[in-house]
């Protein structure tokens, strides 16, 4: 094997050590981490982007009963039963016991609906048949050509939450840390072990390196590009695009499945005061080019309504895509019909002995995925702790309070304190919680972008999507000394851009007043479409600053 | 005696009820979260809350918080946040059906009490003067005029006369602390030979009901105002100078789906009718020292009732009696206008500090135009300003219009100038 | 309860309070046309106060200097254009006849120049500009000069950082400092400018700042406040100010909810009536039908039924903000006549993939079209009513918010619709 990394080794940078590198911050990248800690083991967590910036972010929040994988996939079906009652007990903080209902509607295929309570019965999944006019009474916004419906134990999770508080967790345990904006780009090997990883600061551009004596590749749909960086070739995924809907409101109390073989726009899961629809699914050949069309959209919204008339008038807020990375099983080209279980994959084959891959599975079963991946880690390294994550319960920790719905405006009304202004009006963050994040939330850092802060609260989150917090927060960073120069612009400048990723395909109806607010404001008076050459505007200015000295 | 634990308040939820309420065209979804509702609003801040704030939380599902927050009774339910609001949201809906879920030993006993006392006696009124009572100062008052004002030996004041065109209403608070003060508007009608009675029963203008929130007395005062009316066989109701009877009956009608014969009426309209036909010949003659005037525009019947028409009315009125170039108009005003914050029950609720800390926002536009006399044609607005005086130190008085236009045409009794500053008094030695 | 229609009529009846209905309408008064005026004002409460014309070119390109010069190239590049309804010279009546009409109402302006003016936005960026409020000008005569200055900011004022400016602005203005201030009387909570603006319009409360100004200030003259300098008479608030302190001070626009937007509101709403506009405010309008004799307008307001009957009328209803077009998810509408709406051909073409992409998105330039006369067009390309004429950001072909033309389409199209009606009534 080629060492792929002689270019950097020149010692130009700085350097860490850690006991265990894990690539890849989502939810099995975290929970390994904490699983690790749980050891006695010190990791470090490195994402190119932030926590959860992959499909552990990008999906319904559904933890599920298992009942969804009962008609074809019962291995998994049985795994998301065992989790799900795990991570209510362990996790409560994160979780939400909505129940589930599954919903047929005049037209879908009876026999399936017939044999759904068998199926469960064999998985050992609670099932409970109700009356259409009981599951309408359960959740009045549904359709009156619903034919058959189930109860079912599914519960909603908040993965941001629960990952800021693995890694806070984790890093009280051992000193763990986290590493955000940190691209993989090579590793260092030594014969069979590989030695040290070199990231580059996607803000900075600045080189580190990151000396391991285990490596752990937990990057989810772009697991194979980092197994390659390593050498390893063998790690094939299909990648399947799913687009989801966010609303206005909360719709439903529980989450509610289509009773039919998964398809479009076939559950909607509450999230605290919203409600997401989802999803499509769609082969793509590029993790990286998942973006949500108006057709998903559409599609989602057509065939949603269906169980949910309200869903064709409902106000959305934004849609988003995320990318479920498959393992590879018999190919009948749809995607919904690939097993959704998880590998690990411990490289032993490629020559290597520290550095292991886990990838596939889904949300629910992230703690089994990243306990198969501790043990292996843990044996490598000698060390003989059992894991520990199926008993302890995860700690809460304040600076990860802050992304669930509808809290901050409680906290902060509890508070009382007038003089703590509410920055972003819409989910009413005030700013002792942008203080408490920038401080000491999970990958804190000085002059943190108002797309970390966002991500570790529900700023930005409500209906005018950060157009207008955007600005408070950026002028209360200001003030706070987080942000000295025009850096702060671009901060809010990327902020919104990020935003308008997720609303470009929903704006419409009351969404289109917002959208035309925002953009008036932002492009109109602030000029951040044309931040890049304002300072070669103004000739006199320029003129001015080369001579001038800043006070 | 209250309850030694008090009730405990339900909690609504409020993002169901707002579903709900949607008014035409404008839903509480709709909210852009711009914030002018609460740049607008003299209330916000207060309790720390503002009607952003009460929108969002209501979405959030904060309904415990909404449902126990004081503010809604700090909250005058004015809907100048609505005015203002690009999407047309009215707050004030929801801050009602708040106050309606208040059990009564929890709501302001001032307005609870109020309300008992309306619905007490026939009068329907707040102060609970009993039918008999009224009839026998309305004649008291009515006997020593005509003893002591030559001019007015003649002096009329009709109770309960069938088929008069005008069925005129009266707040308590004349009849029952300041008697002389009807006195002035019986002689501009008087003057203008309008066929016009009181009624015995549903005379009293108040109503203090729908301000606690409580439908069921709203509709019960409602009714009975609606059938004394009917009773005299009257065209018109007409309101005297008094804001929230008007929309509280106006509004009834609508709310409750009544169907009424008569029409319902602001004496600021008639006020202006009569100058313009020259039968109250008012005229700024008087006003030589050049003493500054402003106006009020009460919620009740400008912005939330008749609008731009009543505000020019009034405009009309107070530019005919004082001078124009002696008429100072208020920042913002008309239908922008603030609410003073004696409206909503807030001068009856106790909450005192909370009042002047809204009133402050009035203090400042009344100070602003340097005036030294408010005219407004509200009871609430009247003692409100007159109380924030007190409070921030101001120097100016508050007026009603019948003493104005009687002090303009010269026949202002003695016993009738109360809220005359000692430059208004001297003009009348 | 009997309930009576109120009947209204007129001339010429302009739909929509923004800043094109009130320009229309102040055209239309100065040429003696009996008018009446309704609409929605919200997001007229949202503008900076600056009147822009033309700051940039469609589709991207450096900040313009010279719109006058940017309009002759409009009008080979892009004929479909609003402002290429117009001469340059028209324009400039149009905008001198605005400005006129506000500073005679008390809020004065720059008046239209040779050039555009560099004015401070409210992060410390810098922006083009044709008419500035008197009220921050001086902010670019300091910016222009490079004169000492001080920024100030309020306690409890939110999105507006003193620090903010200077650190965006400090790079090219060499003496440029912050300080943070307790507004008088409101030590505590959070604070509006509205608020602050009208504390401001009692002589205690310009006392007792203009104290605070001159200990802060130190050796500094200049002083640069959030726009919070009254709202019915800035100028004279800001004067007062000035001779109280001792200083120089001008006004930052800051984000909505914000003084300059309420201040034109209220300036409009007030002087419009008192110079012979019938004004119904805050109200949308449910009907417009084209009848022989008349054209008739059905609204209610919160007391009942209104009915204005025109002989001509100007929409000028904006755009989805302010409810003048419809996003529907099949497409644009028009909601009050369903005039046809020029559009892309679907709405996955609405927008581009980046949201400050220079290039402005699709949507921006969808719109009615409309005739030389300003006159909204059929599918057939005739007028739809020779009595219906549009003005404002309704209109297609133009990209308001890249360009910085939003008040030149507004006041030029206002101008040239008020023109052709005065013409037709002529007939």
């Amino acid at each position: 094997m080629e060492p792929s990394t002689s270019r950097f080794s020149e010692p130009a940078h700085d350097t860490v050590e850690t006991d265990v590198l894990i690539v890849g911050g989502g939810m099995t990248g975290a929970g390994i981490m904490r699983d690790l800690a749980l050891r006695g083991i010190h990791s470090t967590l490195i994402d190119r982007r932030d926590l959860c910036a992959g499909a552990s972010g990008g999906n319904h929040g559904l933890l599920h009963s298992g009942a969804r994988y009962v008609s074809n996939d019962r291995e998994s079906a049985v795994q998301c039963r065992r989790e799900n009652v795990l991570l209510r007990r362990l996790a409560r903080r994160c979780i939400e016991p909505t129940g589930g209902l599954f919903v047929a509607i005049d037209g879908d295929d009876p026999d399936f609906a017939a044999a759904f309570p068998q199926w469960c019965s064999v998985a050992g999944i609670a099932c409970e048949l109700v009356t259409p006019d009981e599951a309408r009474r359960l959740e009045p916004h549904l359709s009156e050509r619903i034919i058959a419906a189930y109860r079912v134990d599914d519960a909603t999770v908040d993965p941001f939450r629960l990952a800021l508080q693995h890694v806070a967790h984790a890093g009280s345990l051992t000193g763990s840390s986290y590493r955000p904006h940190s691209d993989l780009i090579a590793f260092d090997h030594d014969n069979d072990q590989l030695t040290s990883a070199i990231c580059r600061d996607s803000r900075t551009g600045a080189l580190l390196r990151i000396r391991a004596r285990q490596f752990v590749n937990a990057g989810g749909a772009w697991a194979g590009r980092i197994a390659q960086l390593a050498g390893c070739p063998d790690v094939h995924l299909r990648y399947s695009k799913g687009t989801l809907l966010i609303s206005h409101d909360r719709l439903t109390n529980h989450v509610v499945n289509r009773l039919r073989p998964p398809a479009d726009g076939d559950i909607l899961v509450p999230g605290g005061t919203v409600s997401v629809l989802g999803t499509t699914s769609l082969r793509i050949d590029d993790p990286d080019l998942a973006v949500p069309t108006v057709a998903e959209v559409d599609r989602n919204i057509a065939e949603g309504a269906m169980m949910l008339p309200v869903l064709a008038t409902t106000r959305y807020l934004r849609a988003f895509s995320r990318v479920r990375p498959l393992l590879p099983a018999g190919d009948d080209g749809d995607d919904r019909h690939a097993v959704r279980g998880f590998a690990l994959y411990d490289h032993q084959g490629d020559g290597l002995t520290n550095f292991c891959t886990i990838t596939g599975g889904k949300l629910t079963t992230f703690r089994l995925m990243a306990q198969q991946a501790a043990d292996l880690v843990a044996a490598r390294l000698g060390n003989t702790t059992s894991g520990r994550t199926d008993t302890t319960p995860l700690p809460e920790d304040d600076s990860c309070r802050w992304t669930e719905p509808g809290a901050a405006p409680r906290y902060w009304h509890l508070a009382g304190n007038r003089d703590d202004m509410v920055l972003c009006e819409c989910e009413m963050v005030p700013q002792s919680a942008i203080d408490e994040i920038v401080r000491c939330a999970p990958g804190a850092e000085e002059e943190m972008t108002l797309e970390a802060i966002a991500l570790r609260s529900r700023a930005g989150k409500g209906p005018c999507q950060g157009s207008f917090c955007g600005i408070r927060i950026a002028s209360y960073l200001y003030d706070r000394g987080h942000y000295r120069d025009r850096t702060g612009l671009q901060h809010m400048r990327d902020f919104f851009n990020e935003r308008f990723k997720g609303m470009r395909t929903v704006i419409r109806g009351p969404q289109a007043a917002q959208m035309e607010l925002a953009e008036a404001l932002h492009c109109g008076v602030l000029g951040l479409d044309a931040l890049d050459d304002e300072d070669d505007r103004d000739p006199l200015t320029q003129r001015l600053e080369t001579g001038a000295t800043d006070d | 005696m209250a309850a030694e634990t008090p009730t405990p308040i339900p909690i609504i939820n409020f993002k169901q009820q707002a579903l709900q309420l949607l008014p035409d065209g404008a839903s509480f979804d709709a909210c852009l979260t711009c914030g002018l509702c609460s740049s607008g609003c003299p209330a916000a801040g207060i309790e720390n809350m503002d009607p952003r704030k009460f929108i969002r939380m209501a979405m959030l599902g904060m309904n415990e918080t909404l449902s126990t927050t004081p503010w809604i009774w700090c909250c005058t339910m004015c809907r100048r946040c609505q005015h203002v609001c690009p999407m047309s949201i009215d707050i004030s809906q929801l801050v009602l059906l708040a106050r309606s879920n208040w059990p009564n030993d929890r709501k302001p006993a001032g307005i609870v009490r109020s309300c008992t006392l309306i619905r007490s006696t026939d009068s329907t009124s707040a102060m609970g003067l009993p039918p008999e009572d009224f009839v026998f100062v309305v004649n008291d008052v009515l006997d020593e005029v005509r003893a002591t004002q030559p001019a007015f030996a003649h002096l009329q004041a009709p109770i309960d006369k069938q088929g008069a065109h005008f069925f005129v209403n009266q707040n308590s608070r004349e009849p029952m602390s300041e008697p002389d003060e009807m006195v002035p508007l019986w002689k501009i009608l008087d003057l203008v030979g309008a066929d016009w009675t009181y009624s015995s029963k549903g005379w009293a203008a108040e109503n203090f009901c729908m301000f606690a929130g409580d439908e069921a007395a709203w509709y019960d005062v409602t009714r009975k105002r609606i059938e004394a009316v009917d009773d005299l066989g009257c065209s018109v109701w007409l309101n005297t100078e008094c804001g929230h009877s008007y929309y509280a009956l106006w509004n009834g009608i609508n709310r409750f789906d009544l169907d009424v014969g008569f029409r319902l009426e602001s004496l600021i309209t008639y006020y202006a009718r009569w100058i313009r036909e020259g039968k109250l010949p008012v005229n700024s003659d008087w006003n030589r020292r050049a003493i500054k005037f402003t106006v009020q525009d009460p919620c009740m019947i400008v912005r939330k009732a008749y609008g731009e028409s009543i505000a020019e009315d009034m405009r009309f009125v107070v530019r005919s009696l004082v001078g124009a170039d002696n008429f100072i108009d208020m920042q913002p005003n008309r239908s922008a206008n603030y609410c003073c914050g004696g409206g909503g029950g807030f001068l009856q609720a106790g909450m005192n500090e909370q009042r002047r800390s809204y009133g402050k926002r009035k203090f400042d536009q009344i100070q602003a135009t340097g005036a030294a006399y408010v005219l407004t044609p509200c009871h609430n607005c009247h003692s409100q300003m007159e109380d924030l005086a007190d409070a921030w130190h101001g120097d100016y008085h508050v007026v009603h219009f019948w003493t104005l236009i009687c002090l303009s045409l010269g026949i202002l009794g003695e016993n009738e100038r109360t809220y005359l500053g000692p430059d208004l008094l001297a003009l009348l030695d | 309860m009997t309930k009576e229609r109120r009947h209204v009529s007129c001339q010429l009846a302009v739909v929509g309070t923004g800043l094109a209905g009130f320009a229309a309408a102040v055209f239309a008064g100065n040429r003696a046309l009996d008018t009446a005026l309704t609409g929605n004002t919200g997001a007229l409460a949202y503008t900076t106060g600056y009147l822009d014309l033309l700051g940039a070119m469609d589709g991207g390109g450096p900040p313009l200097d010279d719109p006058w010069q940017a309009l002759q190239t409009l009008q080979a590049t892009q004929p479909e254009h609003p402002l290429c309804r117009l001469s340059p010279a028209s324009i400039h009546a149009a905008f001198t006849e605005f400005t006129s009409f506000l500073g005679s109402a008390g809020l004065n302006y720059s008046p239209p120049g040779r050039r555009n003016e560099t004015v401070l936005t409210p992060v410390g960026t810098l922006k083009k500009t044709l008419c500035v409020p008197s009220t921050m000008a001086p902010g670019t005569t300091a910016l222009t000069d490079k004169k000492p200055c001080l920024v100030v900011d309020f306690h409890g004022l939110k999105g507006f950082s003193a620090r903010q400016v200077v650190a965006n602005l400090g790079g090219s203005w060499p003496v440029l400092s912050a300080a943070r201030l307790v507004f008088p009387g409101m030590e505590h909570g959070e604070i509006y400018p509205e608020v602050m603006a009208r504390s401001l319009e009692t002589a205690a409360t310009r006392a007792h700042l203009a104290e605070l100004l001159r200990e802060v200030a130190g050796d500094v003259t200049t002083v640069g406040l959030p726009a919070i300098l009254g709202i019915h008479r800035p100028d004279r608030v800001r004067a007062e100010l000035e001779k109280l302190s001792g200083l120089r001070i001008f006004e930052i626009p800051t984000m909505p909810p914000a003084v300059p937007g309420i201040r034109l509101r209220e300036l409009l709403e007030q002087v419009l009536p008192q110079r012979g506009t019938t004004l119904i405010p805050q109200q949308k309008i449910k009907t417009l039908s084209f009848e022989k004799d008349a054209v008739r307008l059905d609204l209610a307001d919160n007391y009942g039924p209104i009915v204005i009957e025109a002989q001509a009328v100007i929409l000028a209803t904006g755009r989805f903000l302010s409810g003048g077009l419809a996003a529907d998810p099949n497409g644009i509408r028009e909601p009050l006549l369903d005039l046809p709406v020029s559009q892309p051909g679907s709405r996955a073409d609405w927008f581009r993939e980046g949201y400050t992409d220079r290039r402005g998105h699709p949507i921006n330039r969808a719109g009615l079209s409309v005739d030389d006369s300003c006159r909204p067009l059929t599918a057939e390309g005739r007028p739809f009513d020779r009595r219906l004429f549009c003005a404002g950001i309704i209109l297609a072909n133009q990209d308001w918010i890249r360009s910085r033309c939003g008040a030149g389409v507004a006041i030029a199209s206002a101008y040239r619709s008020v023109e052709q009606v005065r013409q037709l009534l002529g007939d």
